[in-house]
């Protein structure tokens, strides 16, 4: 599977564990994401990087740097094995 | 939006609060996956432990019945030898063969005496339990150990407290099992003492019965004390007596009376002043 394609649901699912089932309902207002939460997975429509970086947005916008932090933390490995050109701008 | 005085929250003062529950949350969470991962090493050293136990009781088993099996088949080619099945034997033969079946019983009765302890340890011994005479069984046991004694030039006594009711030292318990108990401690009070005497104390302590088995022979050090009824304990000096100690006769001791809800205890002045070892038992 494609990495990128791996990094919102991790991040989703990190920021469940800090804000619950709340964490699923906020993805889902993300333009550009579509979220299969029965199955684990998401789908893109349009840049999946834009996508990612609005994902984190909408996290921050709500509570904040710690949530950056957390979005950042929860993919630390799966960014370490991406191209630099390919990781979204917010979880550099 | 508005607090509990219905005054109105700015957006700033609201994120604020919404940051401020998020990082509390965000603690919550840390803690929570620091404990899910001790959980998670816990679950694999719990799993890894009941592991080594399993093999650990598949190698006793495997090493004792192979153990058991040659000591066998040797003691019946040396009561072979003494029963004259091989014909004639001279004096020479038959010290030796007589030494090789001592031997060997010596060997099959180690062997069984770890076995036993470690079907008790982990609970395969049903015990049957009915109402017994504790005091029958203790006088029963005293006389078969007075030879032995005696032949050591040990002189034994016994000082049982004789109450108004017949009855005072019924137990409810395994006789079997029980009977190896007391014959444990008078025997170790025999190996462990080379001179002077035994004495056997037995009394009904509010309801509960007390026997003790008094020597004056080696003692017990404090360091050794610590391990005397754990498995495999046997004491840096104890070895020096009594070179077949296998450390698990007094374990079996306490797994059995644990068993019957008792307990079990030493006192020892130290090295060279004798011990006393104390079981109590409920009285039925």
């Amino acid at each position: 599977m494609e990495t990128i394609l791996q990094i919102p649901i991790r991040i989703i699912k990190e920021q469940e564990l800090v804000i619950g089932p709340l964490a699923w309902d906020e993805a889902r207002k993300v333009p550009g994401l579509t979220i299969d939460q029965t199955h684990n997975s998401v789908s893109f429509s349009g840049d999946k990087k834009d996508a990612v970086n609005r994902l984190v947005a909408q996290y921050e916008r709500l509570f904040g740097k710690a949530s950056h932090e957390v979005c950042r933390e929860s993919v630390q490995d799966l960014i370490a094995e991406m191209p630099p050109e390919e990781v979204p701008s917010s979880l550099r | 939006m508005s607090n509990d005085d219905n005054i109105p929250i700015s957006p700033l003062e609201y994120k604020k609060v919404t940051e401020e529950l998020y990082g509390r949350n965000l603690e919550l969470a840390r803690l929570y996956k620091q404990v899910d991962s001790l959980n998670h090493e816990l679950g694999t050293a719990n799993q890894n432990l009941q592991d080594s136990i399993k093999q650990r009781e598949s190698l006793v088993h495997l090493v004792t019945h192979k153990v058991k099996g040659s000591f066998t088949r040797s003691k019946y080619i040396f009561a072979g030898i003494l029963d004259g099945t091989f014909g004639e034997i001279n004096e020479e033969v038959k010290k030796r063969a007589e030494q090789g079946l001592e031997s060997d019983n010596m060997g099959i009765e180690t062997v069984d005496l770890v076995l036993n302890a470690d079907n008790l340890q982990k609970g395969a011994v049903k015990y049957d339990m009915k109402m017994i005479n504790f005091k029958e069984m203790v006088l029963k046991t005293i006389e078969e150990k007075k030879g032995p004694a005696e032949a050591k030039g040990l002189k034994m006594e016994m000082d049982i407290k004789d109450g108004e009711k017949d009855n005072q030292y019924n137990v409810l318990g395994d006789s079997f099992w029980l009977k190896e108990v007391v014959n444990n401690l008078i025997e170790n009070s025999i190996k462990y003492t080379k001179n002077g005497k035994i004495t056997l104390g037995l009394e009904n302590r509010n309801g509960k019965i007390l026997m003790y088995v008094k020597d004056t022979g080696m003692g017990i050090n404090p360091e050794d004390k610590k391990n005397l009824f754990t498995e495999g304990g046997r004491g840096k000096d104890s070895v020096r007596v009594n070179v077949d100690s296998t450390g698990y006769g007094l374990y079996s001791v306490k797994l059995i009376i644990e068993a019957h809800k008792g307990r079990v205890w030493a006192e020892s002045e130290g090295l060279n002043k004798g011990s006393t070892f104390f079981i109590e038992l409920p009285a039925a």
